[in-house]
């Protein structure tokens, strides 16, 4: 009886290939794509719980607000960490970390550039999981000029794992002994390190200022449930030690403070929240927004339904032509409860099949998938474990919900009616086979509009005028390195043909150095009119290199010795501070450290212009004020090359570094590429996008095709006769699209709204974005019209031009 | 008004190839009733269809009213098919989803006639073939003989000057049959050529000639009086 089943099930199968494939390959596409979204989202929420303790690990954050001015940072004050674990017994230990930033390491002769150094507390081991493989987690920091460096470093520099003992000689001249090897930090972690290097070494680490924040700061609590109690003691614990300083250098105590408005507190982050949930200044690395894990998911279940349809509208349809099979076997005597089970089965088995292709096509998709979205997944027997049942659940539901409709429907028949061929069941009364026509469309057009904003969008943010110029812009990283040299070396490069002009300092708009200052409006100097913004210090030569453009007053000048209190703003903080004519207006800088008599510690700046708004900061945030100071600044250096040979210019370059720096490297990248960088996971979001929206289309299409297919077959007789009755091709190719465009009318105008709503919300995320045009709707429709029309055109064309004598003759 | 010479026509398979015309030639005069008989597989259906411009021969010439149609392109053929001739079939092929009336008035669509005058010749004709009070029926609700009526009804809509009818009376009682048979004898007298394949002696009796074939080649003409 079940080898029958078998039999019959195979050779139907086999019969209509084209259908069989259609279906098996439609599924599988679905699926495997499915899963390589369930990859992505799972590690999207995988980040930091490599970390055995991750409950009970929070990052303390700490909110400034002066003035109107509002800062949100990820790190906090050098002495925070101690203290908190000095002073509650309930914080089990406690950890900070800096990233160092683009370091040097020597190796042989040459000094390689290093992206990857974090300087951390000797009880990171003990916080964080990071397995050691040589030295000992508890003291392997404890002393200065230590370095603990991950498996696959030591391999880089010593070839062997077996590093200890041995010397990294950091920027040329700092040696640092190796007293670990750690396993490579995960890919999902919020931080990641090659270099962990002793906070010991630096006196910057015992400082005990409370009034500056740079270290990220994590708390391992005894137990998670303590955050709440730890939050909640902040205010206190920040008035006991931070309230002097804070009266000593503002001349205020924190209840003053606050009574202008301004609040200075501590929050908690749980670690893992900071992937998905966290994106404030000083961050270790970019984050991503769980609003994407969501968008993910939300396309995955989109494809997977998609698939689905596809899979039970083809399969309904199909087991139509099988009703006298039906008839056949229930004559024969076989009970309706056998016919359900055989078409359950066979339902199940195709599913089945369909997944083994998935999997099979998703992991070998994988490598080129994790390519695009810049990720590492790799599959394990780990991800076998939740894998395996779940895609078993998977096959039964869809095979079951797939076959259901042909079991219970067909198995039904009168075999009588059947067998007189008195049923032209199928395609007739196909209401749910419509609607789920109108589904698929109704989810192909949500994508398609969303890949049309996102791409709109970013291709606004590339063109977009920043108001300054990132082409042609050489960016020399670290001439820092130079030291005494740095200015000579500006000077020749200045000198060189292809070099337009140089200016150096480490404040790009790009990326690169950011400072935060207090200014005050007026010689009151009250906070509450105080001016918190970026405070940048540039040369004469920044404002013509950077090509940014004065709004009013004058560039800074050499000639001019007055410049050293001069400074340029911005019209933000024009706007921000009120005057109607800025230039020649003075403004106080608060300079911290002790009071001197009865006026805070401050400097006089007046503001000899004005310089038109530029985007420094990501297009999702407000243009802030900002304050262009004079001075000289090593940070790096920046070149507009006016050549088109950059080549030979960079070896020009590369000759006069090479004569000022023996032994260091030369570390340059150019504006527009670092500019591109910071908006590589918009762009990674985006390519993603458009992949799967390709996927959705083409599982879409596949079913439609099938459909389309069906129904032409199905109408076979109806469309000889009216061949034979006159009707010519372009009436018979009108007729069968006529029902199916229909349907995709009906998806386009419910789709529409919903989409635009959707994608609206998501540009409300960018502070300077596009609206979005009607076109983007109209060519969303217009699109789907076309793909529609076309994949149904290879069926309706098909079945217009065959001649009717073949399908008559069948009578 | 129509002259075969030499028509010849294969089916290929992979293996075989067969003959259904061989080098086969004759000539219907305006206002004939020819029957056409044969036993199965003689290529009464095959030339059949290439009379009623439906396949075209692979050898041979096929003038149409004093047109050449053999080399004919599918456009050109299915022109001159939708003006000049009426199909009737043995299996009736109404179609189910269509009304008597809607049926009827297809042939009138695809020659681009006026609605109101489609309305007009419509009525008129299902007038004529007694089954107006039917036109609102679907097919399914018919006898076979008021089915074939309907398909006599779409084939003449049109005025056709050729009706080509495969085995009208095949799928008819006796008595449906006489009554099919007598509508084409009535429509023969007013005018219209009629070829007809056909089984049955009693109904080739009611043309004026007889063609049979054997294996695709004429084998004999009975001129009835």
């Amino acid at each position: 009886m079940f080898k029958n089943y078998i039999k019959t099930a195979y050779r139907s199968l086999y019969k209509n290939k084209g259908f069989t494939a259609i279906n098996i390959l439609g599924l599988a596409l679905g699926l495997a794509t499915c899963l390589l979204i369930v990859f992505y989202v799972v590690d999207e929420l995988s980040y930091d719980r490599y970390n055995t303790k991750a409950d009970r690990i929070y990052r303390v954050n700490e909110d400034l607000k002066l003035g109107d001015n509002q800062v949100q940072y990820a790190v906090a004050m050098p002495p925070l960490a101690k203290t908190l674990k000095a002073e509650y017994p309930y914080v089990e230990d406690a950890t900070r970390i800096k990233p160092a930033g683009t370091t040097h390491v020597k190796k042989g002769n040459s000094n390689i550039v290093e992206n990857k150094v974090g300087f951390v507390d000797a009880s990171i081991f003990n916080v964080f999981t990071l397995p050691m493989i040589s030295g000992d987690p508890k003291t392997a920091l404890l002393e200065p000029n230590t370095v603990v460096i991950t498996e696959s470093t030591a391999k880089k520099y010593f070839n062997t794992t077996a590093a200890l003992g041995k010397t990294i000689i950091f920027n040329d001249k700092e040696n640092f002994k190796v007293t670990g090897v750690i396993k490579d930090v995960p890919k999902n972690s919020h931080f990641n390190f090659d270099f962990f290097v002793s906070l010991e070494s630096f006196p910057d680490s015992r400082s005990n200022e409370w009034l500056r924040s740079n270290y990220n700061t994590y708390v391992l609590l005894k137990d998670a449930k303590d955050h709440t109690k730890l939050a909640a003691s902040f205010p206190a614990f920040l008035q006991k030690f931070s309230g002097a300083q804070m009266q000593s250098e503002l001349g205020m105590n924190i209840a003053q403070f606050e009574k202008g408005g301004s609040y200075f507190r501590l929050n908690l982050t749980a670690l893992t929240d900071i992937h998905l949930n966290s994106n404030l200044t000083g961050e270790l690395g970019p984050n991503s927004t769980k609003e994407y894990v969501y968008i993910f998911s939300a396309i995955a279940i989109f494809i997977l339904l998609i698939a689905c349809v596809n899979f039970m509208n083809l399969s309904t349809a199909r087991s139509s032509n099988r009703a006298r099979e039906v008839g056949v076997r229930k004559v024969l005597g076989s009970s309706r409860k056998n016919l359900i089970f055989q078409f359950l089965a066979e339902s199940i088995l195709i599913t089945f099949i369909a997944t083994i292709i998935a999997v099979i096509a998703a992991s070998v998709l994988l490598p080129a998938f994790n390519q695009i979205s810049g990720k590492d997944i790799i599959l394990t027997t780990q991800s076998l474990k939740w894998l395996v049942p779940a895609l078993l659940l998977i096959v039964l539901v869809i095979g079951s919900l797939a076959g259901s409709y042909p079991a219970f429907f067909l198995s039904a028949f009168q075999p009588i009616a059947v067998l007189k061929g008195k049923l032209s069941a199928g395609f007739k009364g196909g209401g749910l086979r419509s609607f789920l026509v109108v589904f698929q469309f109704f989810v192909s057009i949500l994508l398609i509009v969303g890949t049309l904003v996102i791409y709109n969008q970013l291709n606004f943010i590339q063109t977009k005028n920043l108001g300054y110029n990132r082409n042609q812009v050489l960016i020399v990283q670290n001439s820092g390195e130079l030291n005494q040299q740095a200015g000579v070396f500006k000077q020749e490069l200045a000198q060189l043909p292809g070099v337009k002009s140089a200016t150096m300092t480490g404040f790009l708009p790009t990326n690169g150095w950011r400072n935060t200052r207090i200014y005050f409006k007026d010689a009151s100097y009250d906070q509450k009119k105080s001016l918190f913004p970026q405070s940048w210090e540039v040369d004469a030569d920044y404002i013509p290199t950077m090509d940014m453009k004065l709004a009013a007053g004058r560039n800074f000048s050499k000639e001019m010795q007055t410049d050293s209190s001069a400074i340029i703003i911005n019209e933000a903080a024009a706007k921000f501070l009120g005057f109607a004519d800025p230039v020649g207006k003075t403004v106080y800088q608060s300079l911290g450290g002790d009071r001197k008599g009865n006026t805070p510690n401050v400097k006089e700046c007046h503001i000899v212009g004005v310089v038109k708004d530029f985007h420094f900061n990501s297009l999702r945030q407000k243009i802030e004020p900002i304050v262009l100071t004079y001075g000289q600044n090593a940070g790096a250096l920046a070149i507009r090359v006016g050549s088109a040979d950059i080549q030979s210019l960079m070896s020009q370059i590369k000759a006069k570094w090479n004569s000022l720096s023996p032994g260091v490297q030369i570390n340059y990248s150019f504006m527009d590429q670092d500019f591109d960088l910071s908006y590589r996971s918009e762009q990674r979001i985006g390519k993603i996008f458009v992949i799967f929206t390709s996927l959705a289309i083409i599982i879409a299409c596949l079913g439609l095709f099938g459909l389309a297919a069906y129904a032409a077959e199905q109408r076979t007789k109806e469309i000889g006769i009216r061949k034979v009755l006159g009707a010519n091709v372009t009436w018979i190719v009108t007729m069968l699209s006529k029902d199916f465009i229909k349907l995709v009318c009906i998806a386009i105008v419910t789709a529409s709204p919903i989409a635009w709503f959707v994608m609206n919300k998501w540009l409300q995320d960018f502070a300077y974005r596009i609206t979005i045009q009607w076109w983007v709707i109209a060519a969303a429709a217009v699109g789907s019209l076309l793909i529609a029309f076309i994949t149904i055109s290879f069926q309706s064309v098909k079945a217009a031009i065959a001649n009717p004598v073949n399908s008559l003759r069948s009578e | 008004m129509i002259k075969i010479t030499n028509l010849e026509k294969f089916y290929r398979t992979e293996e075989v190839e067969t003959i259904a015309l061989n080098k086969l030639s004759m000539h219907v005069d305006t206002g004939e009733f020819v029957a056409i008989m044969g036993p199965s597989g003689c290529g009464k259906s095959t030339l059949l269809n290439i009379l009623g411009m439906l396949d075209d021969p692979d050898e041979g010439s096929y003038v149409f009213n004093g047109i050449e149609v053999a080399q004919f392109n599918e456009r050109k053929r299915a022109d001159l098919r939708k003006h000049n001739i009426g199909f009737v079939f043995q299996s009736f092929n109404l179609i189910d989803e269509l009304t008597v009336f809607e049926n009827v008035e297809l042939p009138l669509i695809y020659t681009g006639v006026s609605a109101a005058e489609r309305v007009k010749r419509v009525e008129e004709v299902l007038d004529k073939m007694q089954i107006m009070h039917r036109r609102n029926h679907y097919p399914q609700q018919l006898s076979g003989g008021q089915q074939q009526r309907v398909a006599i009804a779409r084939a003449v809509v049109n005025k056709p000057k050729l009706i080509l009818a495969d085995e009208p009376t095949g799928n008819l009682d006796s008595s449906n049959g006489n009554d099919v048979m007598e509508l084409l004898t009535d429509l023969n007298e007013q005018g219209t050529t009629i070829i007809m394949v056909t089984h049955s002696e009693h109904d080739a009796r009611y043309s004026h000639r007889i063609i049979r074939l054997l294996d695709g080649q004429t084998v004999m003409e009975n001129i009835m009086v």
